[in-house]
């Protein structure tokens, strides 16, 4: 079978290691896709190389992970420092740094508030004060209004009365 | 505002503990095998730090997909990041002829032949191409393939 001697020939081991050539990487990443013991025979190397490394395996010293991640941390701390060294540029009006972009975050606020002038506040009282003013005087004149045209009624029928 | 910051910083942390759960795994492994090759604790240690620092989020999203062998990749990462070094060891020094490089104390080399331990060290520690090895040792490229392939049998059935 096609499948099983290209398993043989030994291209699949040199695969996981590492030195195949671009055109056998090619041509395994076809096998593989088309036939699933040559899929099945790559696992298992790969499983073999895990045993290798495993078998060989060296306990990293305590402090190395702390080198990694330190690296990790001074990328999160970076940009707090960035911006207190960007305050105190603006305090001292120098503004030599400004248009060096890399050091501001470009941040697209997506607030769904706007901001408007405190004088605003007072306007917008006056203007609700005003309004229950308005809103007293027309329930004041409506009930005048309703009231002299039923005392008008009252001195039609009187008028009517004294006429008969 | 104030809200994506902190979801980057979340996302951070997230990375870094995905990038802490991979050294947790494969740490040691790697260590032990950039160890073999440059025979050096410390500039071993160096390296491995170097190709976790250079590891990108991308990088990890890509290695730890299901179906995929998460410690093949990263060793395959690492050879690539030692090859300057490995290219840059004399192979014929002074003698005019092929310098061997066999492990020694290795279970698994101790119990090849020493065509296969040489074809197994030559290419898994020092990154040499199977054409290159081939032209060195004066093989066909086929020869070397089946001393490989031989010498994975032997892993196997002892492992």
């Amino acid at each position: 079978m096609v499948q099983q001697q290209y398993i043989d020939s030994g291209i699949l081991e040199t695969y996981v290691m590492g030195s195949a050539s671009d055109e056998e990487v090619k041509e395994l990443m076809y096998m593989k896709a088309t036939y699933p013991e040559v899929c099945f025979a790559l696992q298992q190397l790969e499983i073999d190389m895990e045993h290798i490394a495993r078998h060989m395996a060296v306990t990293p010293p305590v402090c190395t992970w702390d080198k990694i991640s330190d690296t990790i941390d001074e990328l999160m701390v970076r940009p707090v420092n960035d911006l207190k060294k960007n305050q105190t540029d603006r305090a001292d009006r120098d503004f030599s740094n400004f248009n060096k972009g890399s050091q501001y975050i470009v941040v697209e606020a997506e607030s769904n508030h706007i901001r408007v002038h405190k004088i605003w506040r007072w306007i917008l009282a006056a203007i609700f004060l005003l309004g229950k003013i308005f809103l007293g005087f027309a329930i004041y004149f409506y009930l005048e209004n309703k009231q002299a045209k039923q005392q008008l009624k009252e001195l039609k029928t009187e008028l009517r009365q004294i006429k008969k | 505002m104030k809200q994506q910051l902190t979801s980057a910083e979340a996302s951070l942390q997230t990375r870094t503990q995905t990038k802490q759960d991979l050294f947790n795994r494969f740490g040691g492994m790697l260590l032990g095998y950039i160890s073999e090759v440059v025979k050096n604790n410390q500039v071993a240690e160096q390296y491995l730090v170097d190709v976790f620092n250079q590891l990108q989020f991308s990088d990890i999203q890509d290695i730890t997909k299901p179906g995929i062998n998460t410690f093949v990749y990263l060793q395959a990462i690492v050879r690539k990041k030692l090859a300057v070094f490995t290219s840059s060891i004399d192979g014929y020094a002074n003698t005019g002829k092929p310098k061997t490089f066999i492990i020694k104390g290795n279970k698994f080399v101790d119990l090849m032949n020493p065509d296969q331990q040489q074809v197994f060290c030559e290419i898994y520690y020092h990154g040499k191409t199977v054409t290159n090895l081939a032209a060195e040792l004066n093989k066909t490229e086929a020869a070397i393939r089946e001393l490989l392939r031989e010498a994975f049998i032997l892993i196997r059935s002892n492992r």
